[in-house]
C-alpha cells in the first residue's frame, strides 16, 4: 500500500542492537506505511520491545538507521509518537486528571489544552467521574483506560500500542477496538504488538514477525495468507472423529470436541472423497477449505524460522 | 518549543505533587517540634545520666577525706558502712558499684585504689582524680600551716568570660557557648534534611522504576532531564520548607523575643533552673547569653543545604535507578552515607574544638563538609579561605556526582531483575 507522500511513517534499516553477547535485534529492516495498522509480532523475548524502544528514542541502535516521517529518531521525533508500553505504569497516589495532564505536557502539550482533551477522552471512555480519583482507588481495567487515554492527548500521528487489549473485559475491548479503528480512519498510523492472532487478522494491514532478533516474515496480511494457499480444512461435526487422526495426509492443527482444524500435508490429498467419507461417518455441520489462520502461520513460521515472504 | 520546557515540566510536577500532599503540611509543622524534642532528649540525657550512673563507697583510713568528697558530689560518693572484706563480697554479688580505699598516708604518697566490677568509665576515674587532687592539695597546705586566706585563694575556680574583637576593633561579648549549641542544632537539622530529602529522591526514582512509569517518561524526555528534574523539584520542596521555618522563626522571635529573652530576669531564672538541676550543663550555661540572629549563619546554612542536598540527592537518584526496592538502595548507598553519619557522630567534638585540624579537614572534605562547616561557622570564626576551599570542593564533587549518577541512571532505570552489585555500577559508569 502506497501513501500519497511516498514517505513511510517508519523506516527501519538494518538495525542491530546488542546487550553484552546477546543480539536483541540483528539486522532488522521494515517499513510502516501511513494510515495503516501494522502488526509487530513475535514470541516473548524476540526483540519487539527493544525495537519499540529504539523507535521511541529510549535506546540507540548499535548499527542501522530508524527514521520517522523521514527524520532520524531523536528528541524531536519523540513528540510525534505515542507509546503504550506492555507493562503499564502510573503514579498510584496521584489523581487521574493530574497524571493525564503531566504526561501530555511532557509531550509538549500546553496545560490548558491537555486538560480539555483529557476531559473529552474521559467522557468518551465513560470515565469522567474518575477524574479526581487516585490510581490506587481504580480497578486494573480502569487504570488501563487511563493509560490508553494518556497516549492520545498530544494527538500523535503515530501510535505504538503494546498489547493494548490486555486487562480489558469484552465490552471495553470492543470500545478500545472501535477507538483504534477510528484513529486509523483519521489517517493515523498504528503499530500493534500483540500475541492474539485473531486481532491481527481482524485489524492489521501489514505485519512483521520477529524471532530471535530477526524479521522472519513480513508483508501484507492478505497476501501472506494467500501465499500459504487453501491448505487447511475447518471442520465442525457431531460424532466420533478419531479415524481422521489416522489419515497420514492430514495433520491436526487445532482440536476441540466438535471442531477440528486440519492441515493438508500431502499434495495428492483428494478433498472431495474425504468430504464424502466424513458425511458417511459423522454429522457434518461445517466443512471449509481455507487459508491457514494467523495462529497457525505464526507457529509454523517461528518453528520453521526460514520462511521469508514479502 | 523551548529547549528546557521538559525539565521545567518535570520540576514543576515533582514540586507540586509533593507540596500539595498532607505529608508536606504535617512535616512542615512537626519538623521543628521534632528537632527541638530530639535535642531536648539529648540534653536531658547528658544532664541526668551523664555521670551519676555509679556510686562509690569510701573506706577512709586517713579519716578526714571522705567528708570532703561527699561534700563535692553526694550523688557519687558515700561512706562505707562495712569493712573491706564485706565490701568485696557485696561487689562480687553486684550489690554495690565499687569502693575506694583511701590509705592513711594519702597526704604523703598520694595514691588511692578503686575497686569496681570492671570498667566504670573514664568519666568516673577522672572525676575521682580531680576531686581527690583538690582535696589533698588543700589538706597538704593546711598541714604545712598555710594561711587560711591563701587556701581560700587556691580553692577559688576560674570562670572565663569570652570576648571577641570585631573587625572594626570593638570588643564584644562573645556568644561562643550559645553559638556552639546553635551549631549543634543546625548540624542536626542539616543531617536530617539532607537525608530526608535525599531519600525522597531515591524513593521517587524507585517508584517510577518499579511501577514501570519510567518507560513512558523515557519515551518523552531524556533520562538526564528526568533525573535532574526530580532532584531539582524535590530540592525546591526542601527549600520551601526551610524558608517557611526561617520566616516562622523570625516572626516568633520578633513577637515573642522581647518577652522571653529581652528581660534579663527571665534569663537569670533559666540559668538558675539549669543550675538547680545539677550536672555538667549548669556550669556550661553560666555566662551564656542568647545570641541575636546571625545572617551569615542563615545564608551559610541555606547554601550548604543546597550544595549538600544536591550532591547526596544526585547520588541517591543514581543508586535508586539501579535497584528495585529501598532495602537494596540503602545497601548500595552506604559508601556515600557513611561520611555524613560519621560527621553527625563527631559533631560534639567539632563543637568543643572547632579549630582543630580534624574539624578543618572534615569541613573541607566533600560529603562531611555541609554538616561540619555549618557547625564551625556557628562555633568559631572560620577563615574565608577555608570556606572557599570547602565550597569549591563540594561544587566539584557535585559535578562528579552528576556525571556518575547520570551514567548509572541511564542504564539502571530500564534494567530489571537481578540486583546489581557495586562492581556492576562501576562497569556501567565505564561503559555508558
Amino acid at each position: 500500500m502506497q501513501n500519497q507522500y511516498n514517505v513511510p511513517v517508519i523506516e527501519v534499516k538494518n538495525v542491530k542492537k546488542q546487550f553484552g553477547d546477546y543480539f536483541a535485534n540483528n539486522d532488522i529492516s521494515l517499513k510502516v506505511e501511513s494510515g495503516t495498522i501494522f502488526g509487530l509480532l513475535g514470541p516473548n523475548g524476540a526483540g519487539k520491545t527493544t525495537l519499540i524502544r529504539m523507535i521511541n528514542n529510549i535506546y540507540m541502535p548499535d548499527a542501522g538507521t530508524i527514521t520517522i516521517f523521514g527524520n532520524p529518531v531523536s528528541e524531536d521525533t519523540q513528540n510525534q509518537v505515542a507509546y503504550l508500553p506492555e507493562e503499564r505504569g502510573l503514579y498510584k497516589k496521584q489523581k487521574v486528571i493530574d497524571q493525564l495532564i503531566y504526561f501530555a505536557q511532557l509531550k509538549g502539550v500546553e496545560k490548558s489544552v491537555a486538560k480539555k482533551r483529557a476531559e473529552q477522552w474521559l467522557i468518551r471512555f465513560d470515565a469522567a467521574s474518575w477524574a479526581n480519583k487516585k490510581i490506587q482507588d481504580l480497578s486494573k481495567g480502569m487504570a488501563q483506560k487511563v493509560q490508553f487515554i494518556s497516549t492520545l492527548l498530544h494527538e500523535p500521528k503515530l501510535l505504538i500500542l503494546d498489547e493494548p487489549f490486555s486487562g480489558f473485559d469484552p465490552i471495553n475491548a470492543e470500545l478500545l477496538k472501535e477507538v483504534i479503528l477510528e484513529l486509523k480512519a483519521q489517517g493515523k498510523t498504528i503499530i500493534l504488538s500483540t500475541h492474539v492472532m485473531e486481532q491481527v487478522e481482524q485489524m492489521c494491514d501489514d505485519i512483521c514477525l520477529i524471532n530471535k532478533g530477526k524479521a522472519i516474515l513480513q508483508g501484507n496480511v492478505r497476501e501472506i495468507k494467500k501465499s500459504f494457499g487453501r491448505d487447511t480444512i475447518l471442520l465442525e461435526f457431531e460424532g466420533d472423529a478419531n479415524f481422521i487422526l489416522d489419515n497420514p495426509m492430514l495433520k491436526v492443527v487445532n482440536q476441540t470436541a466438535h471442531r477440528i482444524e486440519l492441515k493438508i500435508i500431502d499434495s495428492s490429498f483428494d478433498s472431495k472423497s474425504f468430504f464424502n467419507e466424513l458425511n458417511q461417518k459423522l454429522e457434518v455441520y461445517k466443512f471449509e477449505l481455507v487459508e491457514p489462520s494467523f495462529h497457525e502461520i505464526f507457529i509454523q513460521s517461528v518453528k520453521g524460522n526460514e520462511v521469508e515472504i514479502g | 518549543m523551548g529547549k528546557y520546557t521538559k525539565i521545567k515540566t518535570i520540576i514543576a510536577h515533582e514540586y507540586l505533587s509533593k507540596v500539595k500532599t498532607k505529608g508536606f503540611l504535617i512535616g512542615t509543622i512537626l519538623g521543628p517540634l521534632g528537632l527541638v524534642a530530639l535535642l531536648g532528649i539529648i540534653v536531658y540525657i547528658s544532664m541526668n545520666f551523664g555521670d551519676t550512673s555509679k556510686k562509690l563507697a569510701i573506706v577512709d583510713n586517713e579519716g578526714t577525706i571522705y567528708t570532703e568528697l561527699i561534700k563535692k558530689d553526694s550523688s557519687l560518693y558515700y561512706k562505707a558502712d562495712k569493712n573491706v572484706d564485706a565490701l568485696k563480697k557485696e561487689l562480687q554479688e553486684e550489690n554495690i558499684d565499687g569502693y575506694v580505699i583511701i590509705p592513711e598516708d594519702i597526704l604523703d604518697k598520694g595514691n588511692v585504689s578503686v575497686y569496681t566490677g570492671g570498667g566504670g568509665g573514664l568519666g568516673l576515674i577522672s572525676s575521682l582524680e580531680d576531686n581527690l587532687t583538690s582535696i589533698v592539695r588543700v589538706k597538704r597546705l593546711e598541714r604545712l600551716g598555710t594561711d587560711a586566706s591563701v587556701i581560700d585563694l587556691i580553692r577559688q575556680e576560674v570562670t572565663v568570660e569570652t570576648n571577641k574583637i570585631t573587625e572594626t576593633g570593638e570588643t564584644e561579648k562573645d556568644d561562643t557557648k550559645a553559638m556552639a549549641y546553635v551549631g549543634y542544632g543546625l548540624g542536626f537539622a542539616m543531617y536530617f534534611l539532607v537525608f530526608i530529602y535525599g531519600s525522597f529522591v531515591s524513593r521517587g526514582v524507585i517508584e517510577e522504576k518499579s511501577n514501570r512509569i519510567i518507560e513512558v517518561l523515557a519515551s518523552s524526555a531524556r533520562p538526564f532531564e528526568i533525573m535532574m528534574g526530580k532532584v531539582i523539584g524535590i530540592g525546591l520542596v526542601g527549600l520551601t520548607q526551610i524558608i517557611f521555618w526561617l520566616l516562622l522563626g523570625f516572626g516568633l522571635l520578633t513577637i515573642l523575643g522581647p518577652l522571653i529573652f529581652g528581660d534579663p530576669e527571665s534569663l537569670k531564672t533559666m540559668t538558675d533552673m539549669a543550675e538547680a538541676q545539677g550536672g555538667g550543663m549548669a556550669s556550661q550555661t553560666q555566662g551564656m547569653s542568647i545570641p541575636g540572629v546571625d545572617f551569615t549563619l542563615i545564608i551559610g546554612f541555606l547554601f550548604y543545604f543546597i550544595l549538600g542536598y544536591f550532591t547526596y540527592a544526585t547520588f541517591f537518584a543514581g543508586v535508586g535507578a539501579a535497584v528495585d526496592n529501598e532495602q537494596d538502595a540503602a545497601q548500595l548507598q552506604l559508601p556515600i552515607t557513611l561520611p555524613i553519619i560519621l560527621a553527625i557522630m563527631i559533631t560534639p567534638q567539632i563543637m568543643n574544638n572547632p579549630d582543630s585540624t580534624l574539624a578543618v579537614v572534615l569541613s573541607i572534605v566533600p560529603l562531611t563538609s555541609p554538616l561540619i562547616m555549618i557547625v564551625r561557622i556557628a562555633a568559631t570564626n572560620v577563615p574565608i579561605i577555608e570556606i572557599a576551599a570547602s565550597i569549591a570542593a563540594l561544587i566539584g564533587f557535585f559535578f562528579f556526582a552528576v556525571w556518575v549518577s547520570a551514567k548509572i541512571y541511564r542504564i539502571g532505570i530500564l534494567m530489571t531483575g537481578k540486583k546489581p552489585k557495586f562492581s556492576d555500577l562501576i562497569k556501567w559508569i565505564r561503559t555508558a
